[in-house]
C-alpha cells in the first residue's frame, strides 16, 4: 500500500492558527512580552539615571535573551503541560499532523512573542542612546530570536513529562535561574564564583556571551565556544524533547 | 495472516509493558474493511493500550502495529483513520468552524466543512468557542473531527461514556449510517448494549489477550440460552453442579447462574435450596456470554 500523501499548506495553517490561539489568550502573552521590557527599563535604564549607551547595549545583548526565554518556556513548557491534561495535545497526536507541524506552529507562536518583547526592549535602548550598526542589529535580532529555539526545546520536554503544576513551577525556577546564572541581568563577571561555575551549564550564558560579542561588550572566553556550546545545548534539548514526545502517550 | 488482504490495521504478537507493569502479552488483533469490532474487557485488559499502539502515540515492546500497511507513528498511515477518544479535549478560545476546517486540512481528501458541520445538525453552533459547549455538545465536535477527513477506519474510544439516553441513541444511529457506508469502526466500550446494538464482531480481551472473537449472536449462544439470578445460601461449587449450569457466581447479594437448559436446572435447585428467594430468569445477554468468559472475580465495570 502507498503512503497517502498529505497536503501541502499543512504547517502554515497549523502556524497560523496557533498564533491566533495565543493572541486570544491576552493573560498569557502579555506577561511575557512586557516582563522582560519592564525589567530592561527598571534595572538598566531607571536605576543608572543616565547609563553610558556601551552599558546600556551591553545590558540590552542579555535582556534580549532573557526576552526570549519567557514565551519559550511558557508557551512550550507550561503551555504543553496543560494542554496535555486537556486532552489537546493527544488530539493532535492521533490526528496525521506531524509532529514536526506542530512543533514548528508552536515555535513560531513563540516566535511572535519574542519579536514583540525585543522590538520593545530596543526601542527602550535607542531612546537611551544605544546606536548600533545595521549588521549588528540583524546579528542580534537573529541572535534572540535563535534563542527561542533552545529553551523552547527544554520546555517541549518538560511539558511532556510532567503536570500543569509542576510544569509551570519549573519553567518558573529555570527562567530566573537561567537569568540570573547566566548572566543576562548582572553581568557573570560580577557573579559570585560559583554562580559563574553553575552558569556555565545554562546555555542562557553562552547566548548572553554571544550578544555581548555582537554588541562589542567585553566577553569571557572565545564567541566562536560560545556558538558551539549553544549549538551542542541545542541538540541535546531536542534529544530530551523527542524522546519526552515518544514516551509519553498523549 | 500476512495474506489476509482485507485487515486494514494489525497489532501482531504485540507486546508492552507500562511502568514496569505487562499489559499486552503477545497480543494478534485485526481490524477487518467494513466491518464494525467492539473491544471489550475489564479495566486493565489493554484496550486503551491497544487503542494507543493503533492510533501511534505507543509503540510495541516487540511484535509489529500496522495501519494501513505502515507504521502509525508515520502521519501518513494516519491520514486515513479518524479517532474519537474518550479523553481528548477541545481548545477553548477556537470556535467550532475553525477547528473542523483545521483538522479537516489535516486529511488529503476532506469533506467539504460546511457538510461536516451538518452531519446531526451541528451548523447553528458552528461560531460559538470550543470553551462555551455543553459536554454533550463537545463530544458531537470530537466525533465530527473524527469523520471529517472521509476516513476508512473510525476508531470510536468509550464514545458514549457520559451521554444521557437520547445523545446516546442519536451517535448509535450516525455510527450505524457511516458503518453503512463501508467505514470500518474499532469501538472499545464497557457498554455491553452499545457492543450489541453496532458491533459485527466482539473481541474479548482480559489480562493483555484475546480471549474470544465471535459475532454478538454467536457468543450469546456460546453462553448458553438462560440466566437464572436467585438468593441462594448455596455455595458455586454446589451451583455448577445443578445440572445444565456453564457458570455461576455472585453478582451483588444475588447468584448468577447460566444455563443451557433453564427449566432443568431451576427444578434441581428448587429442591436443592428450600430456602430459595427472588427468582428471575432471563435470556443470556451479551453481558452474561462475557461474564462466563472471563469468570466471576473479572467484571466489566458498567
Amino acid at each position: 500500500m502507498t503512503a497517502a500523501a498529505l497536503p501541502t499548506g499543512i504547517w502554515r495553517r497549523e502556524a497560523v492558527a496557533e498564533l491566533k490561539r495565543s493572541w486570544r489568550l491576552p493573560q498569557f502573552l502579555l506577561p511575557t512580552v512586557l516582563t522582560p521590557a519592564a525589567f530592561y527599563a527598571l534595572f538598566t535604564l531607571a536605576i543608572s539615571r543616565t547609563p553610558s549607551p556601551a552599558v546600556a547595549a551591553a545590558s540590552l545583548a542579555g535582556y534580549g535573551v532573557f526576552a526570549a526565554i519567557g514565551p519559550a518556556l511558557f508557551g512550550f513548557g507550561a503551555g504543553v503541560a496543560m494542554e496535555r491534561e486537556q486532552g489537546l495535545i493527544e488530539l493532535k497526536r492521533v490526528s496525521p499532523l506531524p509532529a514536526d507541524a506542530f512543533v514548528a506552529a508552536k515555535l513560531v507562536a513563540a516566535l511572535a512573542a519574542t519579536a514583540a518583547a525585543i522590538a520593545i526592549i530596543y526601542l527602550a535602548a535607542i531612546l537611551a542612546g544605544v546606536r548600533l550598526s545595521a549588521g549588528q542589529w540583524l546579528l542580534l535580532i537573529a541572535l534572540h530570536l535563535a534563542s527561542t529555539l533552545p529553551f523552547g526545546l527544554i520546555g517541549l520536554g518538560l511539558g511532556m513529562r510532567m503536570s500543569g503544576k509542576g510544569a509551570v513551577a519549573v519553567a518558573n525556577a529555570l527562567f530566573l535561574g537561567s537569568a540570573v546564572l547566566g548572566g543576562l541581568w548582572v553581568p557573570s563577571t560580577m557573579l559570585p564564583g560559583w554562580m559563574q561555575a553553575v552558569g556555565q551549564f545554562a546555555p542562557s550564558y553562552h547566548l548572553g556571551q554571544l550578544a555581548r560579542a555582537i554588541v562589542g561588550a567585553d566577553t569571557i572566553g572565545s564567541p566562536a565556544v560560545h556558538l558551539v556550546v549553544a549549538l551542542a545545548m541545542t541538540l541535546a534539548a531536542s534529544g530530551w524533547a523527542w524522546t519526552g514526545w515518544r514516551r509519553s502517550p498523549a | 495472516m500476512q495474506d489476509d488482504l482485507s485487515a486494514i490495521a494489525t497489532l501482531a504478537k504485540v507486546s508492552k509493558r507500562l511502568a514496569g507493569k505487562p499489559v499486552l502479552d503477545g497480543l494478534t488483533l485485526k481490524i477487518r474493511a467494513g466491518e464494525v469490532t467492539a473491544l471489550l474487557g475489564p479495566n486493565g485488559a489493554g484496550k486503551t493500550t491497544s487503542v494507543g499502539l493503533l492510533t501511534g502515540r505507543l509503540q510495541p515492546d516487540t511484535g509489529t502495529v500496522r495501519l494501513f500497511g505502515l507504521d502509525p507513528t508515520r502521519p501518513a498511515a494516519r491520514s486515513r483513520m479518524g479517532v474519537m477518544l474518550q479523553s481528548a479535549g477541545l481548545p477553548d478560545v477556537m470556535t467550532v468552524f475553525e477547528l473542523v476546517t483545521l483538522q479537516s486540512g489535516y486529511y488529503p481528501n476532506p469533506r467539504p466543512v460546511a457538510e461536516t458541520l451538518a452531519i446531526a445538525g451541528l451548523s447553528d453552533l458552528a461560531k460559538r468557542r470550543c470553551g462555551a459547549l455543553s459536554g454533550g455538545q463537545a463530544r458531537r465536535v470530537h466525533y465530527r473531527l473524527a469523520i471529517c477527513g472521509r476516513p476508512a477506519l473510525l476508531v470510536l474510544d468509550e464514545p458514549t461514556a457520559a451521554l444521557d439516553r437520547v445523545s446516546r441513541q442519536a451517535l448509535w444511529a450516525t455510527v450505524r449510517a457511516a458503518a453503512d457506508d463501508g467505514t470500518a469502526i474499532l469501538l472499545t466500550t464497557h457498554d455491553l448494549a452499545e457492543a450489541d446494538a453496532l458491533a459485527d464482531r466482539v473481541l474479548v480481551m482480559d489480562r493483555g489477550r484475546i480471549v474470544a472473537d465471535d459475532s454478538p449472536a454467536a457468543l450469546r449462544a456460546r453462553a448458553g440460552g438462560s440466566v437464572v439470578r436467585c438468593r441462594t445460601m448455596l455455595p458455586p461449587a454446589l451451583l455448577l453442579a445443578l445440572p445444565a449450569v456453564r457458570e455461576a457466581g455472585p453478582d451483588g447479594t444475588d447468584q448468577r447462574i447460566i444455563t443451557g437448559d433453564a427449566v432443568a436446572t431451576v427444578r434441581a435447585l428448587c429442591s436443592a435450596d428450600p430456602n430459595l428467594a427472588d427468582l428471575r430468569i432471563a435470556d443470556a445477554a451479551l453481558e452474561d456470554a462475557i461474564a462466563a468468559l472471563l469468570g466471576p472475580d473479572r467484571r466489566i465495570a458498567a
